[in-house]
Formats: structure tokens, sequence, C-alpha cells
């Protein structure tokens, strides 16, 4: 799984590209450790590539949909894939992560 | 009538789980299936093992792939002590963000993903079984 993170103004990009499991988790987790970090959080988080995620994942996208409510920010997943969509919807997480 | 595709040890597991899932998703009853379905084998054969080795203790694991015309049967069968991951109680998927836990969310989608997903003890080891139809 790669991360790329970019910042324009007030608002954070973050692209996710692969797979995230059980194999990367803990490395997934110290790449978005600096949006654990902002003030003011204003996340959208491009999905057309991310391939496949297991609760692995969802465990951390959790995480950080937790630290943004929080602070009172915004998190915005966009253009997630069908079947990457059907864990979501299944696990409930649709309800509680924002999903265009 | 089912015939054996893959049927491997796994013995130390401890790091094994890419290796595991790769195994899996290479059978060749496993490879030529739609890229949907490919997605639940791989997602369910990564939360089945990694609750294995989460749970029980075991050092190995057996790893059984039988193909019918239109089902694919998945079997794990560890040494470790009997824990049956289906007793436990489904998450609360409809709960509000603040009281999302994280527990219990890869068995679930399991049961949600699989047609069947079955447990039983026998003669020391657990024994978990998913069906997939495959037509």
């Amino acid at each position: 799984m790669n991360v790329e993170i970019r910042k324009e103004n007030a608002k954070t990009f973050v692209k996710l590209t692969g797979r995230l499991d059980t194999t990367n988790a803990d490395q997934f987790q110290k790449d978005i450790a600096p949006l654990m970090e902002e003030a003011k959080p204003d996340y959208e988080i491009d999905c057309t590539d991310m391939e496949y995620t297991s609760s692995q994942g969802l465990r951390l996208f959790l995480m950080l949909q937790k630290s943004v409510s929080s602070k009172g920010g915004s998190m915005v997943m966009t253009n997630m894939r069908p079947q990457v969509k059907e864990v979501f919807d299944i696990t409930g997480f649709s309800n509680i992560i924002r999903i265009l | 009538m089912y015939f054996c595709s893959m049927e491997r040890r796994f013995d130390p597991v401890e790091g094994k789980n890419a290796e595991i899932i790769e195994t899996v998703m290479n059978c060749p009853e496993v490879v030529n299936l739609p890229e949907d379905v490919k997605f639940k084998v791989r997602l369910c054969v990564e939360e089945i093992e990694e609750n294995i080795l989460d749970y029980s203790g075991t050092t190995w694991v057996d790893v059984h792939v039988n193909a019918a015309t239109d089902e694919l049967k998945i079997t794990f069968k560890d040494g470790g002590m009997e824990f049956d991951p289906l007793k436990r109680q489904d998450p609360d998927i409809n709960a509000p963000l603040e009281q999302r836990q994280i527990g219990g969310l890869g068995i679930y989608l399991c049961k949600e993903m699989m047609d069947s997903v079955s447990y039983r003890y026998e003669n020391g080891s657990n024994i978990l079984t998913m069906v997939k139809k495959i037509k």
C-alpha cells in the first residue's frame, strides 16, 4: 500500500494505491500518523487505486475517522472500488465514514 | 463431488500470513475465478488466518482447498487451544462512531461473504471450513 499525502492550502489530499492487509497495516499506520496530528483536519482520501482492504485496514480508517471527528474536522473517501465499498457497507462503516 | 486442489501444512505458522494467502490464491481453481469472488476468498482467508494466529496459540496450520464444479471449500486446521470464533457475538454495525469497536469484524465479514462457515473441534484440533458457491 502506497500513501501519498499532499497539502493544498488548508486541505489535505491523500492517495492510496495497492492492497491494505495484515502484511502492511503496521506500515500504513506509520504512514498516516501525520494525519492524526493535524489540529484542523480536512481530508480527501482518493481510493481509486486502493485494490483491497481487510479488517486490519478498517481498524485504521476507524481510528483516523475518530481522530478527525474528535477535532471537529472533515474526512471523505472518494472513488472507492465496488469490492472495497462492499467491505465498508457490510461492516456498517459506510454509515460512519463519508464515502463519495 | 470435491477434488483436492491444495493441501499444505504451515509449520511453523508464525510469520506465514502472506505465504498462506498467496498459496491459496495461486491454486488453479482459485486463479481462474472472477475477480469479485477472488477478492472475497482473499479477504476471508486473511481474516480466518489472523484469527487463528491471534487466539489459538497454535504452532502449525493445515490449509486444504477443495473444489467442486459449483463451489470452493477451504478448510483450516490447527492444533491450538479449543476456540470457536463463530460463537463470538457479531459486532454492532449500527453503532455510532464513538461506540464502534473493531473486534469481531473479520469473522463477521467472513460470515457475510461466504455461503457457509462452520467450526468443529475434533481430535485436539480446531477445524474451520468455509464454502463459497462459484456458479
